[in-house]
């Protein structure tokens, strides 16, 4: 069933560079797309575009069969996203702060804000951490606190920006395996990256961007064998056996 | 970013912790005040209360640390009060001069360890939420507005100076020092700064915007409790018999 729908999306930078030119792309309830491209390909502008941070030139973003521009605040509270930076995400003086910016942004009661917040140190294993000052966590540490702030706000789909980027063996592990559970409770999953290893694996589907297009848009297993012309490396299992093989073994 | 030296919250349970932080800003502002009108015995007991009540993981080299260029600043100043030049530009001083010296450098440390014992003690979610309970009354200020800027400030100051650390050390890994002229130096530095700056305070929207970020947000349940009504009588208890002895 189609959720999140954007529409012949066009934006141009402020320099007169094309960031996106007629994308179009649907997401289903509870699916996960892994969206590939080289550096300045558009897959960060269009992550912006679905969560309303960016509003098209021309072209449209459809969330459960209403424009977002309709009510930008309810988008933000169902598409929740994950930046690559993650200390420019941290709002708060503690883990528990942080997590809880969304929902009392929200207006929830102090008692649905503790519960909410509770629940999404929960799921991503950051229960003890309440009192923890976030600029002092590691790095995969700090994604999995962004990856809460997000969930405390209960979104139907999670946009994740590079989550593995900087991530040492151990975070990147740690992190997937937020992404895989998030992703088995139901969740709708969007993830760029220019590092298929990790993700790929686990993906329904593999959208390629080039030049602010998308270059290709289908089953990883179709895509995968062609994705080296598109700049992006393709992961290490497809080179040596012509399979994919998920990265957590 | 943890190494990134800068005035923050520590998460703890100590008695100011437990304060309510409308009671904190009362004192912060109310010892603060009365320090430009008593004597040295009021800064004596005040200094005291400082060292009992902080936190003691600040002791003394994170606070030293954190206060570095101020106390370099303080330093400065008690040299420019404590000393005159004659008609020979040759510096002079006496007892009397630097005693009163040491007393406005010792006046001016107070007051900022006051403000730094609230920040180190209260979160910026109830700083805020304690700024807009005070400027509610005050007509034509909206206090939402008023206390999200501080707020932001509170929060954007640490992200700013560790653009300005990786700065210096990326200029330094390719040898600016070596630049004969410290002018150079500096326009290079600033120039970067302010546009990393912008970047990151962008960025910093970007998150808050998508998270739903609106002025008018639940605001933390704030009780004063009888601990608070004691640090309140203490406060100005102190202040008052410092003020009548003096």
């Amino acid at each position: 069933m189609r959720y999140l729908q954007a529409d012949n999306l066009c934006h141009r930078f402020a320099d007169g560079s094309v960031a996106l030119d007629q994308v179009s792309i649907t997401v289903a309830a509870g699916e996960l797309i892994v969206i590939a491209g080289a550096n300045g390909s558009g897959k960060t502008t269009l992550l912006k575009h679905l969560n309303g941070l960016l509003l098209p030139q021309s072209g449209q973003v459809i969330l459960d069969d209403v424009p977002i521009v309709d009510d930008l605040r309810e988008t933000r509270s169902k598409v929740g996203m994950v930046f690559q930076d993650p200390d420019s995400q941290i709002i708060g003086d503690t883990v528990y702060d942080d997590i809880a910016f969304g929902p009392e942004n929200l207006r929830l009661s102090s008692q649905e804000v503790k519960r909410r917040v509770t629940k999404a140190m929960a799921e991503v294993g950051l229960t003890g951490f309440e009192n923890k000052i976030p600029q002092n966590l590691s790095g995969g540490e700090k994604r999995l606190v962004a990856i809460a702030g997000v969930l405390a706000m209960d979104p139907a789909v999670l946009l994740m920006d590079e989550p593995f980027s900087n991530l040492d063996y151990g975070s990147a592990r740690s992190v997937l395996t937020q992404i895989r559970r998030l992703h088995a409770n139901g969740h709708a999953i969007i993830i760029t990256t220019h590092d298929l290893e990790k993700v790929l694996g686990y993906a329904d589907r593999l959208v390629v961007m080039r030049g602010g297009k998308i270059a290709a848009d289908g089953q990883p297993s179709e895509i995968v064998t062609t994705i080296e012309s598109y700049g992006v490396r393709p992961p290490c299992s497809v080179l040596m056996n012509g399979v994919i093989e998920p990265w957590l073994g | 970013m943890a190494g990134v030296s800068v005035v923050g919250y520590i998460p703890g349970t100590s008695i100011l912790h437990r304060l309510d932080p409308r009671t904190k800003q009362f004192l912060v502002m109310f010892l603060g005040i009365v320090c430009f009108l008593a004597n040295q015995w009021y800064f004596t007991i005040v200094t005291i209360c400082i060292l009992i009540f902080s936190p003691k993981s600040v002791w003394p080299f994170r606070l030293i640390g954190e206060l570095k260029f101020f106390l370099l600043f303080l330093c400065v100043l008690f040299l420019v009060r404590g000393f005159g030049l004659d008609a020979h530009y040759i510096p002079y001083t006496d007892a009397e001069r630097l005693q009163q010296a040491f007393l406005f450098c010792w006046q001016l440390l107070l007051v900022v360890l006051l403000g730094v014992m609230l920040v180190y003690t209260t979160s910026t979610k109830d700083i805020r939420a304690g700024l807009v309970w005070w400027l509610k009354p005050i007509p034509f200020i909206n206090e939402q507005v008023l206390a999200t800027m501080i707020g932001l400030l509170i929060r954007l100051i640490p992200l700013i100076l560790f653009q300005a650390l990786e700065i210096s050390d990326g200029m330094k890994a390719r040898n600016i020092e070596n630049r004969r002229y410290p002018f150079y130096r500096f326009v290079r530095f600033t120039i970067q700064l302010f546009r990393r700056a912008f970047v990151t305070g962008d960025d910093l929207v970007d998150a808050m915007q998508a998270r739903c970020y609106t002025e008018k947000r639940t605001m933390p349940l704030l009780t004063f409790a009888a601990l608070d009504v004691l640090a309140a009588l203490l406060g100005i208890g102190i202040a008052l018999i410092s003020l009548v002895g003096s």
